[in-house]
């Protein structure tokens, strides 16, 4: 009836066991992934990206990647502050 | 004075004034993201340097041409671009040294590129990783696919805005991140590797 996600495990694999495992249009898929990802997504992307997400594992798998990457790209990279010096040589020659 | 400065609002005209306060409230602010990006442009600090600053004095010679109440973050990040493939690409030390064309001919074939080409990397290993490896593995790509990742993933743009900084269409934009992101898997999946994680 309801899949929560508290549903037993008994459950879980009978819905496990209709979900795809491959993909045949995978590289369409990506792109839509990626799209969803970076906002881009137009409304037949987000349904055909909402479908997958019940059904198809390589796609699943493929969002939770490119999704780490993103996020490791946003927050594990250092962000360096601009040297103070370069600051005051700009405002220096702009008043100058 | 009101009245002045919308009418100077409404023909785009600027005065001494003006150009001072558009100066400080829309460009300063995105210093720090442009110094980023010169860094990661350039690989090299004394360059970055310049950079950002050749870039923050072209903005304000030429401010008139900023239309107010667009987004300057763009505008900026434009001349950045232009100013580093002038001034600076000769002397960017590329570590991978492979040439932009070799590579996106190799990516150009849908089949070859697509269907067929998944990389072999969980997400359990990227979670792994630290901040230095995925700099590397970022830094390990030709200039012009990191510059898309770096404007999408870490500065924000959307791909029209992305267009507009690269002067490329959109379609363009899209593939070039596609491929760009399939290479930058690959560097990751070898640090992946490196530490153990793999499948």
């Amino acid at each position: 009836m309801n899949a929560s996600l508290n549903t037993p495990s008994v459950t879980e694999e009978a819905q496990k066991q209709s979900m795809k495992h491959s993909c045949e249009h995978h590289a369409e898929c990506m792109k839509i992934i990626q799209a969803i990802l970076d906002d881009e997504a137009t409304d037949a992307e987000k349904d055909h990206f909402r479908e997958n997400m019940e059904k198809c594992i390589p796609c699943i798998e493929a969002y939770r990647l490119e999704k780490c990457i993103k996020d490791s790209l946003n927050f594990k990279l250092e962000k360096k502050p601009c040297p103070q010096s370069i600051l005051n040589t700009i405002i220096s020659k702009i008043n100058s | 004075m009101s009245v002045a400065m919308s009418e100077t609002l409404k023909n785009n005209e600027y005065t001494d004034d003006l150009r001072y306060e558009v100066f400080n409230r829309e460009f300063m602010p995105h210093i720090d993201s442009m110094y980023n990006f010169a860094f990661r442009l350039t690989m090299d600090e004394d360059d970055a340097n310049d950079l950002v600053q050749d870039t923050y004095l072209k903005a304000f010679r030429f401010i008139s041409s900023f239309e107010q109440g667009t987004n300057a973050k763009a505008w900026l990040f434009r001349i950045l671009k232009n100013s580093f493939i002038n001034d600076y690409r000769k002397k960017s030390k590329e570590p991978s040294k492979v040439d932009y064309q070799e590579v996106e001919t190799t990516y150009n074939s849908e089949e070859a590129s697509d269907t067929t080409y998944t990389v072999d990397l969980r997400a359990d290993a990227v979670q792994e990783l630290i901040g230095d490896e995925v700099a590397n593995a970022l830094n390990a790509l030709p200039v012009d696919f990191r510059t898309v990742i770096i404007l999408c993933d870490i500065e924000g743009f959307t791909y029209e805005e992305m267009a507009k900084i690269l002067d490329i269409p959109i379609g363009t934009v899209r593939s070039r991140l596609h491929r760009a992101r399939n290479l930058l898997k690959e560097k990751l999946k070898n640090y992946a590797s490196s530490m153990g994680y793999d499948s």
